[in-house]
Formats: C-alpha cells, sequence, structure tokens
C-alpha cells in the first residue's frame, strides 16, 4: 500500500501534475453531467430557441458589436497621440451615446438630448479624473 | 493614536462617499454591490491601501443596504439578498406603508451589520491564529472544503463542482510561476497565444468582466427594461413609523444577524441564501406565520438583518484564511492585491493598522448608511426610477478602465473582460454556477502550490488524510457538506448560491 501511494515529483515537469489532474476530474464531471442529463441535453434545442426567440437581439448584439468596435479603435486611435489616453476619450464619447442611444426605449430628440449631454461629460470627466488627477495610463 | 492617524478626513469622506455610491447601486434593479466594487476598482489606484478599502467597504455595506430600497416600494429584489424583503415590504409598501417599511428595514440592516462586525472582529483573528499552524497539506484541504461547500449549496451540485474546477483549470492557464516555486513551464496555452496567456488572465478583468458586464448583456437581452416613474412608487407618506415597532423583535434581530454572519463565513454563498434562512427560521419562529408574506414587518426584519450580517462574515475567511466569503469579497482581493499585499492567516498581525482601518471604515459605513438612509430616505426613493439607458454605457466604460488600469496599461485585459463577460452570460444559460467558478478561479493557484509541494515534501498522497487531526477534520466536513447536499437535493429542498 505504501507503495502505491508514494510519489515522486519531477521538478521539469511539475507544471503538469496539477493541470492534468484539475482536466481528469473535468472531464469525469463532463461525462457525469451527460450521463445523468443526457435527455436535457439532447432536447436542449427547445431552450436555446426560446432564448434566441425571446432575445432583444437588436440590443444585445448591438451592444457586443458596438463594444467590439470600441476595443478594437482605441489603441490605434490613441497611438496617434501617445501617452495622452485620447484614444481612450475620442472613442468612450460615441460609445457612450451609440450605446445609450440603443438602450433608450423612445428616440424623440427630448430623450436623445441627455444621452447626449452625458456622453460627452462622463468620458471627459473619467478621462480627467484618471490621467491628470490619478496619473494613470489610458490607450 | 495610531487609530487617529488612520482616520483622517479623506478616509471618512471615502467610506461616506462609497456607502452613498453603493447605496445609489443597490437600489437600483439589475446593479448590485459587487458591480459597485468591481466598477470603482480603479479608484483606490492612487488612494493608498486603508484610504482605497475604506471606498470599497463604504460601497459594500451601501450595496448590500440599497437592495431594500427597490424591494420594498416595487417588490423588486435591487440585489439577490434582498428578496425575501419583497415578501413582506412590498405589501407594506401596497398598503401605503412603503416608508415605515423602509425604516424597519434600515433600523435591521443596521443592527445586522453591527453584529456582524462584532463577530469579524473578536472572530477573524482567532481563526487566523488558528491557521498560522496550517500546512500546506491543510491549507489545500480548506480550498478544497470551500469549493465543496460551495457547489453544495448551488442550485445544482454537479454544475457547482463542474464550475469549480472549470475556475480552478482556467486560472492554471500560463506560467508556474518561479516566485511561487514552480518551474517557469508555460501549460494549457492554446498555440500562438503565448505572448499574451504568459501570465494567464489577470483576476479583476475576470471579476469585471463576470459580474459586471456581464449584468449589463443580461439587461440588453432582456431589452433594458425601462425605468420606473415616481408614479410607481408608492412611499406612503403618512405611514407613521415607531421605534415600538421592534418589540419583541430582539430575538428575530440577533437570531437573522447570527445566520446572515454564519452564512457569509462560508466561503461564495450569496446573500440570497442568508436572506431565505433567517426569513424560513423567523417564519418558523413567529407566533403568527400566517401574517408573513402579507406585509409582516419581522419579514423585513429577518431578511434586511440576515444580509447585512453577511457583510462582516464573509471579511473572516478572506481576512483570516484568505478565500473571499462571497463575491463582492472576492473583488476585495484585488484591491490588496494592487498594493502588493497577500491576505490570509498572517495577514491581521502583519497589517494591524490595515485591520483596524478596515473595522473602523465597516463602523463608519454602517452608520453612515443608517444616518443616509434613515433621514433621506424620500431622495434615495427616487434612486429606483434613474435611467439604465444612461447608467449602462457609463458602467461599461468604467470596466474598461478598470480593465486596462489594472497592470499598467494591457489591452489584453480588456479582451479578457469580453471574453469573461460574454461566459458569464453564457454561463449562466449553461447552468454555470458563477460564484463557484470565481471562487476556484481566485484559489486555482494557491490550490496547486499547496497540492504539488505536498507531495514533493511528504512524497506520499495519504498525506493529504494523516497529516493531522484538522486534516481528518476538514475530510469529515467535506463529505459531509457533499453528503448533506445530495440528502437536501433528494428532498426537493437544495439552498441557493449566487454571485
Amino acid at each position: 500500500m505504501g507503495e502505491l501511494t508514494r510519489i515522486t515529483i519531477d521538478f521539469q515537469t511539475s507544471h503538469l501534475i496539477f493541470p492534468t489532474l484539475v482536466g481528469g476530474v473535468l472531464a469525469l464531471l463532463g461525462l457525469a453531467i451527460l450521463l445523468t442529463r443526457w435527455r436535457g441535453i439532447v432536447g436542449a434545442g427547445g431552450h436555446w430557441a426560446g432564448i434566441w426567440s425571446q432575445m432583444d437581439k437588436p440590443r444585445l448584439l448591438g451592444t457586443v458589436v458596438l463594444t467590439v468596435i470600441y476595443f478594437s479603435l482605441m489603441v490605434p486611435v490613441g497611438d496617434v497621440w501617445p501617452n495622452r489616453g485620447f484614444g481612450f476619450l475620442i472613442c468612450s464619447i460615441p460609445y457612450v451615446f451609440l450605446t445609450g442611444l440603443l438602450f433608450l426605449h423612445d428616440r424623440g430628440w427630448r430623450d436623445i438630448l441627455p444621452v447626449a449631454v452625458m456622453a460627452l461629460i462622463a468620458p471627459s470627466l473619467v478621462w480627467w479624473t484618471f490621467t491628470e488627477l490619478f496619473f494613470l495610463t489610458l490607450p | 493614536m495610531e487609530i487617529l492617524d488612520i482616520i483622517t478626513p479623506l478616509f471618512l469622506a471615502l467610506a461616506v462617499g462609497g456607502t452613498f455610491v453603493g447605496i445609489v447601486f443597490g437600489a437600483i434593479p439589475g446593479m448590485t454591490a459587487t458591480m459597485a466594487i468591481a466598477v470603482c476598482l480603479p479608484l483606490t489606484y492612487s488612494l493608498g491601501l486603508e484610504n482605497g478599502l475604506a471606498l470599497l467597504l463604504g460601497l459594500y455595506v451601501g450595496g448590500i443596504s440599497g437592495g431594500l430600497v427597490p424591494a420594498i416600494l416595487l417588490g423588486i429584489p435591487g440585489t439577490p439578498s434582498s428578496i425575501t424583503t419583497t415578501f413582506d415590504g412590498y405589501p407594506m409598501s401596497q398598503k401605503g406603508e412603503g416608508e415605515k417599511a423602509l425604516r424597519i428595514g434600515i433600523i435591521a440592516s443596521l443592527v445586522g451589520g453591527l453584529i456582524s462586525l462584532g463577530i469579524l472582529y473578536f472572530f477573524a483573528p482567532v481563526l487566523a491564529d488558528f491557521a498560522i499552524r496550517f500546512s500546506y497539506v491543510e491549507k489545500f484541504l480548506i480550498i478544497l472544503f470551500a469549493l465543496t461547500v460551495m457547489a453544495a449549496l448551488s442550485s445544482d451540485l454537479l454544475m457547482g463542482i463542474f464550475s469549480g474546477f472549470l475556475g480552478i483549470f482556467i486560472s492554471l492557464i500560463g506560467v508556474y510561476d518561479i516566485t511561487d516555486g514552480g518551474n517557469g513551464e508555460l501549460r494549457l496555452i492554446p498555440p500562438g497565444l503565448e505572448y499574451w496567456l504568459d501570465g494567464g488572465f489577470s483576476l479583476l478583468p475576470v471579476l469585471i468582466g463576470v459580474f459586471g458586464l456581464a449584468a449589463i448583456l443580461e439587461q440588453a437581452e432582456v431589452g433594458v427594461p425601462k425605468g420606473q416613474s415616481m408614479a410607481d412608487v408608492k412611499i406612503g407618506r403618512d405611514s407613521s413609523f415607531s421605534f415600538s415597532i421592534f418589540r419583541g423583535q430582539v430575538g428575530n434581530l440577533v437570531r437573522s444577524s447570527g445566520i446572515g454572519t454564519f452564512v457569509g463565513i462560508l466561503p461564495g454563498v450569496g446573500g440570497s441564501a442568508a436572506s431565505i434562512l433567517s426569513y424560513s427560521a423567523a417564519k418558523t419562529f413567529s407566533k403568527t406565520p400566517e401574517r408573513f408574506g402579507k406585509g409582516e414587518p419581522a419579514g423585513i426584519v429577518a431578511s434586511e438583518s440576515a444580509n447585512n450580517g453577511l457583510t462582516g462574515g464573509a471579511l473572516v475567511p478572506l481576512l483570516s484564511l484568505g478565500i473571499p466569503g462571497d463575491a463582492a469579497t472576492a473583488i476585495l482581493i484585488g484591491a490588496f492585491t494592487l498594493q502588493g499585499i497577500q491576505v490570509g492567516p498572517l495577514f491581521i498581525g502583519n497589517n494591524p493598522q490595515t485591520w483596524e482601518a478596515m473595522v473602523i471604515a465597516m463602523i463608519v459605513a454602517n452608520l453612515a448608511m443608517f444616518t443616509m438612509m434613515y433621514f433621506a430616505i424620500r431622495m434615495f426613493a427616487r434612486v429606483v426610477t434613474v435611467p439604465k439607458h444612461i447608467l449602462f454605457p457609463i458602467i461599461l466604460m468604467m470596466c474598461v478602465i478598470g480593465a486596462y488600469t489594472i497592470n499598467y496599461g494591457i489591452m489584453f485585459d480588456v479582451w479578457t473582460l469580453l471574453i469573461f463577460g460574454l461566459f458569464g452570460w453564457l454561463g449562466v444559460k449553461l447552468r454555470l454556477e458563477i460564484a463557484p467558478f470565481v471562487i476556484g478561479f481566485i484559489l486555482g493557484p494557491s490550490a496547486e502550490i499547496y497540492f504539488v509541494k505536498s507531495l514533493e515534501a511528504f512524497g506520499d498522497a495519504t498525506i493529504f488524510f494523516t497529516k493531522s487531526w484538522i486534516a481528518v477534520v476538514l475530510w469529515v466536513l467535506i463529505l459531509g457538506s457533499l453528503t448533506a447536499s445530495v440528502y437536501l437535493a433528494k428532498r426537493g429542498k437544495g439552498g441557493e448560491a449566487t454571485p
């Protein structure tokens, strides 16, 4: 019994021991989930179809798309004026405005105006606080 | 004198200001204390540890407390932990007793917060002193116990354990750090991503993603429901409040605060479990259980004292064992990490000033919460009408700041935020349990060190069972929590864990 439980750790491969063990446990748990819930998993098409049909697609997908564009543009724009944080400021203003517009329900001028004002004030204030007051680097 | 050094005007202003912002976050349905802390974390970069913690603890206490406002006035829990406050708070509001219900909830919140703070103050150092004796074996078993408790209290045991191990697995991506005794080799990195994932996924972008971005994606998915107008809010100007309402409620207050604190001490178990347990207990012990759910003040007392009791309780395992008690305290680990301080059994002994600062900040936050909410409750009632189409984009922007500045300007951390925001949103649909996942992610690297070093030192796998009587007790607790969970699941009375 003593021999069976004895373990020698090879330092060169010690980085793989725990990930392998955790991966093994995950595989076993995954198998247990498959075996105990296979009916639910096979019939999950309806569940996902329900989620898709009830989803507010323009708002959700619009948020994701706007966020991806926002993240993608921040660095290239910021590189035009290095170490000033202008990439964050210049990209955040339209991002906050467009996301706000996306989340609005009634889009009359009186509804859009506060969104526009906030889109100008909030990023400017945050940019000023972090770059000028806290001296933190922004893209 | 040292205490006076801590209590500077800035320290007080941050604790009070944090409490105010926390109440606002808590009062807006869809926004939580966890989100408030995640979003405001970057503000602490330049504040220093004590001042930064004053802000974050204020946000924590305020965020948990603010949830009672929409729970009572709209029947919508502002935070998950206020769910049982709706049971009696909203019926009272419908009867024109909204203000009275709010004041009952505020007082119960204060009592719950202070009782749990007392337990934190006396119990955390004792537990830390005890935990100092733990070797790597016991430390590994403590983490295993934390994960099994969380999984056991999840709505689905199997998915809870799976989520916890998934969190550990993802936390292992990257280098096996030499500074922790590793060999400096990379593992689990997909080809081509070595440059980005050399250090693995950073903790804070992951947390901000699953608690900040994911919450907004969930709101976007349901169309970002229109905010309520003041016409929907029935505060009940004519309702009279008297402290005599609390006559006969002392037992309920103490019991519920105790339950909340105890649940807080259990790692990863959310406030909703605390309030549900204490509400059930209050109903069981009540002479008039039939009144519960119809506007019974005792229901609000139980729910609110329990969820505020959580605040002190959740800090106990964090400060004595280095294991966060809930999602919000998990983010507090980020604040310590930013300042290069490791939380664990040595924390209180090595950082007495920070420990005292935390206790003082909690006292100030609780008193500020009471003063602000009790005397300006009508103003906070208006918060529930703040338009989300203005708030959410700003929160998204703040999430970016938090993720980008954590490692002083790495854009990959911002992408990590998006990846884990989408993961958090999708994970809920896949029935993954987010709380065990997050705690697994936080504790994974430590679990690896403790596990591998134990085997290196002793060279025998049985050491995890035979090292000491503490190891045996921990195994009994691990097996006990799993057995209890299976038993409860069979009886159809499984608990609940929430992020």
